[in-house]
């Protein structure tokens, strides 16, 4: 009895409630409340338009949004771009940390440059890229052609075909170095007993990559995996900057569709809703991620 | 005696021109495109529009930096804009006067979210890694659980919230939206580390007379610099780059960040590619340094949460 | 001054049970030892008494107050932890001058307690160093520092020797046990190495599971222990344990092997007998001879040990003076006095 009124009001429970307040108080305004208003919004029709008339549809919103058509071109959008960005950013992550975990001179110059990407603003790197793409003057187009590779300057942003695969690449240059950072970290703390032991066994570069060093990234690349999914499937900004969901709908993703819906269409209920499925998905494809790939690799 | 048989050379060289080639592509790929905007900074118009494109800047000149810092003083007009380059015509944005102010804001800013975010954070790690207190699981969930939702769906009623308190255009309101997001990852970042400090060293400061206050104090925070650097770097660099609630929140040019400024240059068609670049190099300066100098302790800090996965 | 009295003093965590009602008073400037394997609640019992874990139920006071609830920094304990925990930001002398500083001790007087702790360790030249910078031995003794600048009433040790090595951990122990009589403090002492209990203690609480398996002096749990496990825990080499009967006539059997015990026991009991590897003599008058073959010699230089095979196949482990030559597979006589030996009751296994 008196053990469990110590618990609740004890000098540990009370410090903690000290400590924990406030953060807690800063995301209860700045972020709960916008997340429950927002689901509230998302059960109403509510377009700007007419601000006034606010009908409660329950989930009329969602069933709309099902049905748009625009809706499922950004699903397929969004899925080949996370699919990719994905993929590659951690393929290069993995590359990456392997050369930095080698010792030799310069090593620590290279690590220092890794970051580069990483702290670059999202606006710096859709500008910057946007530049090396540009159709006139664009370093792409010069490096192309001098190569041999094409054999007129091309509009590589206005390519539907290409725009998704170009604006992913601009992605991956940025995120790449942290989830290299991530795979580095997992990497060191493996123990040099391990290699030992590998190679008294005869194992040779690959085989200790194999039979050592993968195993031992799961929980790393489970980790990489989660945050970039998360990541990549919302991203805005440079879609932005670079193509505005064009050329026609090329890089229209659902990030763009909430946009569009939102604040150019002042269709704020279903907007919302567009929200809210978008947040489902990327919880849902987090944990699906960590259950399955995480019994298999 | 034997004499110590000699390793061979080959495997040796060959690892080192593979080292030498996987170097020399990485250092290309990362440090490449910002090379690349670097030297169009330094080139005058007539210059970057040239076909093909000047990998060098043939005669590296500051003008455009030089444009950005006095377009303040001038007043921009139809008739005076060419007067960015006027052999070329070099065009000035309009809103070339905001990019300074905006710099500043974003620094601004960017101070009191890392500083704030530092006092917040570094309080709540402590307690949920080392009190064990009622709803401890509970209250780290709830924290990581609101990055769950996109920052896209949050503009609008956050919008709705700040606007009703009169607080748009206020860069106090800035800094509080900017703790909310980053937070959560601070938090994360530091209960790692603090979950791999000794366990003994807390309970020998608690026996010797500390409270909660002392131990975070007297052992927690002085081992914890690593962790403490990266999650100010963290919040800086998010606080620095951020988009989207920035281009909501703040709508007057006195407000304005950097990245909404320089976003505006590029949706301009007339401006110029060099001053544009150098707007970027601007943008692009205090991050990069940042991060670049903070680099090892960037990774220590990370070290220990990586590791338990 | 300093009683501690653990009053039904439970520790659940979740519905496993670390710690068992337990009852325990330690007197005043009494040495008390926690001593039991890993996991039998010791370590635990004693951070309960620091305050360092939660109590689940029942009751601890010192003296007169009731410390429940306490939080560990009021508590006014002082303690040493096998990892030594000091400071790695702070010196030597920072580190001793921790606790008086955190009272806010005048400052002159810090200097007086540091110095007199340093001088009594022999760290003295040690004190602007860092931890990194010293020996096992030498952190520990820093770590004793920081403990008795502040002249608590309560010490307690968590396995403070453990990390030492061999030879270093007898010169500690015998500086415990000097500081235990100059401080006149309630020392509470957790260890698993039943050496270090028998010379430091002035009583032993074994444990396991949980619960308090005996407690009483070193003397008394060594040559009376309350059950097999008590037995077989204290004692180097541990204690011959025999499983067998009882028979008419008041002796132990199994198999072939058969002697007479000091104690009443119905016949067709059944039995487990102890007998400590010390407690044979060569053979003589109102002793028991066994002759058993010797199948391992191990000279230890001061003694030799001798795992032998007696009658019914029952292996035996004896500890011998060096003068007794034997070699393996020679046949050997040796006596045993009945009431040395220890009988317990196989199913129970407590002492009869």
């Amino acid at each position: 009895m008196l053990a469990a009124l110590n618990r609740r009001f004890g000098y540990d429970e009370r410090s903690a409630a000290l400590l924990v307040f406030p953060v807690v108080a800063v995301l209860l305004v700045v972020a709960a409340f916008p997340i429950l208003y927002s689901f509230w919004v998302s059960l109403h029709d509510i377009v700007l338009t007419r601000p006034l008339r606010r009908p409660f549809v329950g989930f009329d919103n969602y069933l709309r949004v099902f049905d748009d058509e625009r809706f499922w071109v950004a699903v397929a959008r969004t899925t080949v771009y996370t699919v990719v960005t994905v993929a590659v950013t951690t393929l290069l992550a993995v590359l990456v940390a392997l050369l930095l975990n080698e010792n030799f001179p310069g090593n620590r110059l290279l690590q220092a440059l890794l970051l580069v990407p990483w702290a670059t603003p999202s606006v710096v790197n859709g500008l910057m890229w946007k530049w090396i793409y540009d159709p006139t003057y664009g370093l792409l187009n010069a490096v192309l052609l001098k190569l041999g590779l094409i054999e007129r300057y091309r509009v590589w942003l206005g390519d539907p075909d290409l725009t998704l695969l170009l604006i992913a690449n601009a992605a991956i240059w940025k995120q790449m170095p942290l989830a290299a950072l991530l795979i580095i970290v997992t990497m060191k703390a493996i123990p040099d007993d391990l290699y030992r032991a590998a190679k008294v066994d005869g194992a040779g570069v690959v085989q200790r990559f194999v039979h050592v060093t993968s195993p031992a990234l799961r929980p790393g690349l489970m980790l990489v995996l989660v945050y970039e999914t998360m990541i990549s499937i919302r991203h805005f900004d440079l879609f932005l900057i670079m193509t505005q969901g064009g050329p026609g709908d090329a890089s229209f993703t659902l990030s763009w569709l909430i946009y569009v819906e939102t604040f150019r269409s002042l269709r704020f209920g279903t907007g919302a809703a567009m929200s809210y499925i978008l947040a489902t998905t990327t919880f849902v494809l987090s944990w699906a991620v960590i259950r399955f790939l995480g019994k298999r690799l | 005696m034997q004499a110590t048989p000699r390793r061979p050379i080959a495997p040796r060289v060959l690892r080192g021109a593979l080292l030498f080639c996987f170097s020399a592509l990485f250092v290309l790929y990362v440090a490449g495109p910002v090379a690349w905007l670097v030297s169009s900074s330094l080139q005058s118009e007539a210059q970057i529009t040239a076909v093909p494109p000047n990998w060098l800047p043939p005669l590296a000149s500051l003008a455009n930096f030089e444009a950005i810092f006095t377009a303040a003083d001038r007043q921009v007009t139809y008739e005076n804009r060419r007067q960015g380059d006027a052999a070329t015509g070099g065009f000035l944005p309009s809103g070339a006067a905001n990019l300074l102010p905006s710099l500043w804001n974003s620094l601004t800013v960017g101070i009191w979210v890392a500083v704030l975010n530092l006092l917040l954070s570094v309080t709540a790690a402590y307690a949920i890694a080392v009190i064990d207190f009622r709803g401890r699981r509970a209250t780290l969930y709830t924290v990581l659980a609101t990055r769950v939702v996109p920052d896209i769906a949050l503009v609008v009623p956050l919008f709705l919230v700040i606007r009703n308190l009169g607080l748009i255009n206020s860069l106090g309101a800035l800094v509080v939206t900017y703790l909310a997001i980053t937070v959560p990852f601070t938090i994360f970042i530091l209960i790692s580390y603090f979950e791999g400090i000794p366990r003994d060293l807390y309970r020998a400061a608690r026996i010797d007379g500390c409270g909660h206050w002392g131990a975070l104090r007297h052992v927690y925070l002085p081992l914890s610099l690593p962790a403490l650097v990266a999650a100010l770097t963290f919040a800086f660099l998010t606080s620095w780059n951020e988009f989207v609630f920035a281009l909501v929140l703040t709508q007057n040019v006195q407000a304005q960040t950097l990245p909404i400024v320089i976003s505006g240059f590029i949706m301009d068609f007339t401006t110029s590619f060099s001053f544009v670049n150098a707007a970027g190099v601007i943008a692009i300066i205090p991050p990069v340094l940042m991060a670049v100098v903070f680099q090892r302790y960037i990774v220590s800090g990370l070290t220990a949460g990586a590791v338990k996965g | 001054m300093a009683r501690i009295i653990c009053e039904q003093l439970t520790k659940r965590y979740g519905t496993t049970v670390a710690v068992d009602a337990l009852d325990l008073t330690i007197a005043h400037g009494e040495f008390m030892v926690l001593l039991g394997p890993s996991g039998c609640g010791k370590t635990t019992t004693l951070n309960m008494i620091a305050g360092l874990e939660e109590i689940s139920g029942g009751r601890l006071s010192f003296d007169e107050t009731d410390v429940t609830f306490t939080p560990p920094h009021k508590r006014e304990v002082a303690m040493v932890f096998q990892s030594y925990a000091l400071y790695p930001n702070k010196t030597v002398r920072e580190n001793i001058a921790f606790p008086l500083r955190l009272r806010g001790t005048p400052h002159a007087e810090i200097e007086r307690a540091v110095e007199a702790a340093a001088a009594q360790l022999e760290i003295a030249h040690l004190l602007h160093r860092r931890p990194q910078e010293l020996s096992g031995g030498q952190r520990q003794r820093v770590a004793l520092g920081r403990a008795i600048v502040r002249q608590p009433s309560v010490f307690l040790m968590d396995e403070p020797l453990s990390n030492l090595d061999a030879t270093l951990r007898l010169s500690m122990r015998s500086l415990i046990k000097r500081l235990h009589h100059g401080l006149r403090a309630t020392f509470v002492y957790v260890t698993h190495d039943q050496a270090e209990a028998m010379t430091l203690a002035d009583r032993i609480a074994v444990m396991r599971g949980g619960l308090i398996q005996q407690l009483d002096t070193p003397d008394a749990v060594y040559s009376h222990p309350a059950n097999t496990f008590v037995a077989s825990f204290l004692g180097s080499p541990p204690i011959n344990l025999i499983e067998g009967a009882a028979e008419s006539g008041g002796s132990f059997a199994r198999g072939a092997f058969c002697v007479p015990m000091a104690v009443a026991v119905e016949a067709g009991r059944a039995l487990t007998l102890g007998l400590r590897p010390e407690d044979v003599s060569a053979p003589g008058p109102g002793l028991t001879t066994i002759e058993a073959r010797v199948e391992l010699v191990s000279p230890l230089g001061s003694e030799t040990h001798l795992e032998v095979l007696a009658p019914g196949d029952v292996p035996l482990t004896l500890r011998v003076p060096k003068e007794w030559r034997a070699q393996e597979g020679e046949v050997i006589a040796f006596g045993i006095d009945p009431a040395r030996l220890h009988v317990f009751d196989r199913a129970t296994e407590v002492r009869l």
